[in-house]
């Protein structure tokens, strides 16, 4: 399939976005690949995604970000989602202790439905509301340790640590596929590098729509 | 008359076009960059005005409804009369109807829904007081979260253990509902007001304890908004989400692997195959795929 010259890339990373609902999936989403934050942004529905290309140690990456309904009843479509998933950013609200406990449910349904190896970021999202915090940076962190999960703080409305979350969980990624493919000196599975990209093809203009726009 | 606020409406309304649709749904103006645009244009003399809308109907009430649809078809309903002629074309009533049919039937729901509406503050008090949670009430076996953010927390949140299991499925979605309504047209400024807010949620939440099968599903709050916002009396916004729900509730059924959107866009898929091969074998692609729940975003 031809492909346009600002398409090219070395690798297609797919990393799912997941979390309770209101934890700011969609606005981390929109911050890392168009810097947007939308105040008044709707509820995501199913299964939306964009994507960004992007340096990676040197080497141009497409991230395709899936973004899921948060909703548990969701849950039923968006397993699916998992499938071919390199990496997965598993985010909480900083000011709901609720949503953090659920993290863990969370980390059983990756168990559940994704690859073995993906790599789980963790994210306490919306640090900007300091006066509100209801979850300790230091809980959050022992807890990542605990499960082996990286982990960061993050405010897609300030702009902080967004770009440096994506930029860790992709880093990571490429390390782990590196080292695959040096180490069985077989060529890289399909779904990671160029390839079978014809499924962003197919919905590329939902990056481009603005910002609150009904889809 | 078909209801006292519409008749007000009907009154108030002026006839023919001209006005600004922006008028009545006033966008907030910081959000109007973001809002999105319609590029729907009343137009004078082809808008279903209040006065034509008034003579569509008999002396005793009958509605000549074909001669109203091809009007709407045409040029829209003017905002004025939205409400009321929605609340047809959902079904809400029939055409051939009298006045006086229509008046007992709307009563006989408004107190049906003061009476579902009253079981659900039973359970759950904030329901109903122009406040709405956004945070866990229960948990899954029943104990209730007080949350010590929320002031007069006792007096609205469940105090006591629950056992009832439908209850309990009922009260773990409410804030999901609240986590929705937070988030629904947000740029007009309707939704400013907290109490605005407060009755889609109280119509979301007395709708998902009468309907426990299909309960809430994110989503609904989108088709409930314009009821709430065209109908000024809660039950009437109610009853026409409910009639719009009886066709689209299917869409939301929840299995284990699946939820029932998916079987629509299967015969959407099939529809498009017969109609346009080609835009079929270049969607195929998402059909086929992982994606399919895309093309709903």
């Amino acid at each position: 399939m031809a492909r346009r010259p600002d398409e090219e890339y070395d690798y297609l990373f797919k990393v799912v976005l997941i979390g309770d609902s209101g934890v700011g999936k969609s606005n981390l989403l929109s911050r890392f690949t168009r810097n947007e934050f939308c105040l008044e942004s709707k509820s995501t529905i199913g299964v939306e995604f964009a994507t960004r290309t992007l340096q990676v140690e040197g080497r141009t990456v497409k991230a395709q970000i899936w973004d899921t309904a948060g909703q548990e009843r969701y849950r039923a479509i968006t397993s699916a989602y998992y499938r071919g998933a390199l990496g997965a950013l598993l985010v909480y609200d900083v000011t709901k202790p609720t949503t953090f406990e659920n993290v863990s449910r969370w980390l059983k349904e990756l168990r559940d439905h994704a690859d073995a190896n993906i790599v789980i970021m963790l994210i306490g999202n919306k640090t900007d509301l300091k006066h509100l915090r209801a979850v300790a940076t230091e809980d959050a962190q022992s807890y990542a340790e605990r499960e082996g999960l990286s982990f960061i703080e993050t405010s897609a409305l300030e702009a902080t640590n967004v770009e440096k979350a994506f930029q860790t969980i992709l880093s990571e990624i490429y390390r782990i596929i590196s080292k695959k493919s040096l180490s069985s000196e077989e060529p890289t599975p399909a779904n990671i590098k160029e390839g079978k990209t014809i499924v962003v093809g197919g919905s590329e203009g939902n990056a481009k729509k603005p910002c609150c726009s009904s889809s | 008359m078909v209801g006292c606020e519409g008749f007000r409406a009907m009154l108030l309304g002026k006839s023919g076009g001209g006005e600004e649709l922006g008028a009545f749904y006033p966008i907030r103006p910081e959000c109007q960059e973001d809002a999105p645009r319609t590029r729907f244009k009343p137009r004078a003399g082809k808008t279903l005005s209040p006065r034509r809308w008034h003579a569509a109907f008999s002396e005793d009430g009958h509605l000549d409804f074909a001669k109203v649809l091809r009007r709407i078809q045409r040029g829209g309903i003017h905002p004025a009369i939205k409400g009321l002629v929605w609340e047809f074309l959902l079904g809400c009533y029939d055409p051939n109807s009298t006045f006086e049919d229509r008046n007992q039937i709307r009563q006989r729901r408004r107190d049906q829904y003061t009476i579902w509406k009253a079981e659900c503050t039973n359970l759950v008090p904030v329901i109903g007081s122009g406040k709405f949670v956004t945070t866990s009430i229960i948990t899954e076996d029943g104990q209730p979260i007080i949350d010590p953010s929320t002031s007069n927390a006792q007096e609205w949140h469940v105090n006591n253990a629950v056992s009832d299991k439908k209850a309990i499925q009922w009260m773990l979605v409410l804030h999901q509902i609240g986590l929705d309504v937070v988030r629904t047209d947000r740029t007009l400024v309707f939704y400013e007001s907290e109490t605005n807010q407060a009755k889609l949620w109280d119509i979301l939440a007395v709708y998902a304890w009468v309907d426990n099968d299909i309960g809430y599903v994110q989503g609904m709050n989108d088709i409930c908004s314009p009821m709430v916002i065209l109908l000024e009396n809660e039950a009437d916004a109610f009853w026409c989400f409910d009639r719009a729900m009886q066709r689209l509730r299917e869409n939301f059924r929840c299995s284990a692997t699946s939820i029932g959107v998916q079987a629509q866009l299967s015969t959407l898929s099939q529809v498009i195959k017969t109609v346009d091969p080609k835009l079929h074998q270049h969607l195929g692609i998402c059909f086929s795929s992982q994606t399919l729940v895309g093309l709903i975003g």
